[in-house]
């Protein structure tokens, strides 16, 4: 006697039907393909390519092929290039280990119900509504050596002495820009961290509780691994942002002093759009493209494994 | 999970694509300079010239009757400049039916990065704002963007209408490549005041004269010059200054064209000193932190008693709140009698298809009767050298003599080199000054830059 394997009924109409539905939905999707082509990968495709190539931005100047001069010319002759790409990485260190803490920490305590929560939580969010740009002008004012609030501050309550020209010292502006980067991220990420919080069953927590867990084995235990997927979408949100830091460090510094706080995304701006060096600016966006995808999609990848598991 | 997860990927890659993207894209933003190009000396001279005119003549247009519109891209032309080109354009389009003219203004970086992109195509305009000097007027006159003049020179006579020293600023690529917009001198605005308690009884003649005033200053608790550190062409007004006074012109020249040796000029090691010793001593406190405009409030404030600026600043002055009685202009005693300053040109483009119609507009707009109708909007002074200065501002009327007694101009760093290395000069200059690069090792350094471009 011989098995003949027989789909089910219902489930052969659905797979006859699914190219149909496919070629239906086309129309549908070809727009915003093509959109999304010409505008996000074409740009990305002539970054890469114009990396290449010397062009000095005239559209009646030749793009002349250079092959890998560029990037031989960003990893051993251009003064700035390593000086950026180690301020970058150190602020995707920083910001996934001083905001990505702190919005944890203000969502877990406006969590609870509390008298005045929801002033609070708008408190802390406002500055995430504000343009970058603001900010940076907002900042530069605090920052000010002469007329700054943070210095007036130090030297109202007797520590003058700690005054410094915050924006002005190579060793200090970059962390200075990104203490006001703090200031603004840490109300959107606090805010998904609440979100998150929403889901986290209460039946489980009040279980634990009866269990005898202590609050940091609750946290550890209980909420931590129900906030998973907020924290991925968190983490590598702060890492994409981190990369692309630009609008902030253009504000306040411009990159200096002395291109102290110089970052990868600036320099490809400025060897572009300042210096019209668009090859090497395209050259500069490329390794910023890679370190981003080397840190993104392994990350990723681990985490789409862990729910898996 | 599964729609989860994979929306989680798609919001990651797509976001990682854009910051590719943003590469291609021009989002605007920073610009670097705020001035601009150069030009070369101004001296007053005699007064003949000035076909007074406009419009008449015959032109193609007016005898075919066909309308024409000129495109003129310039910056942004905001509160009494854009009732001023409207006065230019308006008087023009009255005295020539037929010609229209369509302004289109961007900001500086865009303006900039418009002409790149039309250079060479039919999107060229017919009449364009740019900076004199080799590093911007002089780049788009070599990618043949500019169109030569010297045939509109002779016909309209424009020769006799401009200093020869506005002239310089034309003729120097060769040919005459734009007519003048306007001429900028740039000097140490000083306050009468400060320097009369820090016990100054004569103005510094040479260098050591003012380096001996900025002792007297600072002995008197008062902050020689303000400048702010953030915007780099302002420090930058500076050091140009040093290279002038501590190298000469001829060598200065040599060095700003990077055509002479950064490494082996010895006049260079002095200039990086002198600018070390200004940044520690006579700069204001924390000037790496702050920009021009914030720099200009120490100065509005009687903080400071110094700051090098251009004939802009006389107004900016009175709009600061500071009394304009209260200021002098002291032209940096360099030793050399060249004055630092830049020019601005109206260009007409090459693509045009209405150069004589151009030409016509640009006639009418340099002449005598046009420019008393709008002196002291752009600047101090105007391009015609028939035109009196304007007497709104007390301020205006100290610049004559200080243009009449220059024997030339030395330009702007950011004019006179490729753009890249005037992005390296400031790194240079504002390391020497945070102590990361030693004095002596700034011209090496910056020679670096240079052989490896």
């Amino acid at each position: 006697m011989s098995v003949v394997a027989t789909a089910p009924p219902g489930q052969t109409r659905t797979r006859r039907r699914q190219p149909r539905r496919f070629a239906q939905a086309i129309p549908y999707l070809l727009p915003a393909a093509i959109l999304y082509g010409w505008f996000l990968l074409y740009p990305i495709i002539d970054s890469v390519r114009l990396s290449f190539q010397e062009w000095n931005g005239f559209r009646n100047s030749p793009r002349q092929w250079v092959g890998l001069d560029n990037y031989k010319r960003l990893f051993t002759a251009d003064p700035v290039f390593w000086k950026a790409a180690t301020n970058s990485l150190i602020w995707v260190v920083l910001s996934l280990a001083v905001p990505m803490i702190l919005s944890l920490l203000l969502a877990l305590a406006l969590n609870r119900k509390m008298r005045g929560r929801n002033l609070f939580r708008s408190i802390f969010y406002i500055p995430a509504v504000f343009a970058s740009i603001t900010v940076a002008a907002m900042w530069s004012w605090i920052y000010n050596p002469n007329f700054g609030a943070l210095n007036q501050t130090l030297e109202a309550i007797g520590l003058g002495s700690l005054k410094h020209s915050w924006l002005g010292e190579p060793k200090i502006a970059f962390y200075a820009i990104f203490v006001a980067s703090i200031w603004q991220g840490v109300g959107f990420n606090m805010v998904l961290f609440l979100a998150g919080l929403q889901q986290v069953p209460n039946d489980l927590v009040e279980a634990a509780k009866i269990d005898g867990a202590s609050a940091w084995q609750r946290f550890w235990v209980v909420v931590m691994p129900a906030l998973r997927p907020t924290t991925v979408v968190v983490i590598i949100l702060t890492i994409i942002n981190s990369l692309k830091v630009f609008d902030l460090i253009v504000g306040m510094t411009a990159g200096g002093p002395a291109q102290s706080s110089q970052v990868l995304a600036l320099w490809s701006y400025t060897q572009s759009f300042s210096n019209h060096t668009f090859g090497q600016g395209g050259a500069t966006a490329t390794v910023l493209l890679i370190m981003s995808l080397c840190l993104v999609v392994p990350y990723l990848a681990w985490s789409m494994k862990g729910d898996e598991k | 999970m599964q729609v989860k997860r994979i929306l989680v990927a798609v919001t990651a890659l797509a976001a990682v694509a854009a910051l590719a993207g943003c590469q291609s894209s021009d989002d605007g933003g920073n610009g670097g300079s705020d001035a601009t190009s150069g030009g070369e000396a101004t001296s007053g001279g005699d007064t003949t010239s000035g076909d007074d005119t406009t419009s008449g003549g015959d032109t193609d247009q007016q005898t075919s009757g066909e309308a024409v519109e000129l495109s003129l891209w310039m910056l942004t032309q905001d509160g009494s400049q854009g009732t001023g080109i409207e006065t230019i354009i308006s008087g023009f389009e009255a005295a020539n039916p037929g010609i229209t003219i369509k302004l289109e203004t961007r900001e500086t970086d865009e303006h900039k990065d418009a002409m790149r992109q039309a250079a060479g195509t039919p999107a060229e305009p017919d009449l364009y704002f740019y900076w004199e000097g080799p590093g911007l007027g002089g780049e788009l006159v070599d990618q043949g963007v500019s169109l030569d003049l010297t045939s509109y020179y002779q016909q309209y006579g424009w020769d006799a209408r401009f200093s020869e020293a506005v002239l310089a600023n034309i003729t120097q690529y060769g040919g005459y490549h734009g007519v003048p917009w306007t001429i900028q001198g740039e000097a140490l605005y000083y306050n009468k005041d400060l320097f009369a308690q820090a016990g100054i009884d004569a103005l510094p003649t040479n260098y050591d004269e003012l380096v001996a005033a900025a002792d007297k200053l600072v002995a008197a608790g008062i902050t020689p010059i303000s400048v702010g550190g953030t915007v780099n062409w302002h420090v930058m007004r500076v050091l140009d200054s040093f290279i002038e006074a501590e190298c000469g012109a001829e060598t200065g020249n040599a060095l700003n064209t990077l055509q002479a040796s950064w490494a082996d000029t010895p006049c260079v090691t002095e200039v990086f000193t002198d600018l070390k010793t200004w940044g520690d001593k006579y700069f204001n406190e924390g000037y790496m932190g702050i920009d021009n405009n914030q720099a200009s409030d120490l100065f509005y404030m009687e903080v400071s008693a110094m700051q090098l600026e251009g004939t802009w600043f006389d107004a900016q002055i009175v709009d600061g709140g500071l009394d304009p009685e209260k200021v002098g202009i002291l032209p940096f005693p360099t030793g050399t009698g060249r004055l630092y300053g830049f020019g601005e040109a109206l260009y007409i483009g090459a693509q045009s298809k209405h150069p004589d119609e151009a030409a016509k507009f640009l006639d009418y707009m340099s002449s005598t009767s046009t420019q008393e109708q709008v002196v002291g909007i752009w600047g101090a002074l105007s391009v015609n050298k028939d035109v009196a200065p304007a007497t709104d501002n007390p301020l205006h009327a100290l610049w004559p003599p200080i243009f009449d007694s220059a024997t030339g101009l030395y330009l702007n760093n950011d004019q006179n080199m490729p753009l890249d290395a005037t992005t390296e000069y400031w790194r240079i200059q504002n390391s020497v000054l945070t102590g990361d690069i030693a004095p002596e090792n700034a011209g090496t350094e910056f020679q670096k830059f240079i052989d490896a471009r």
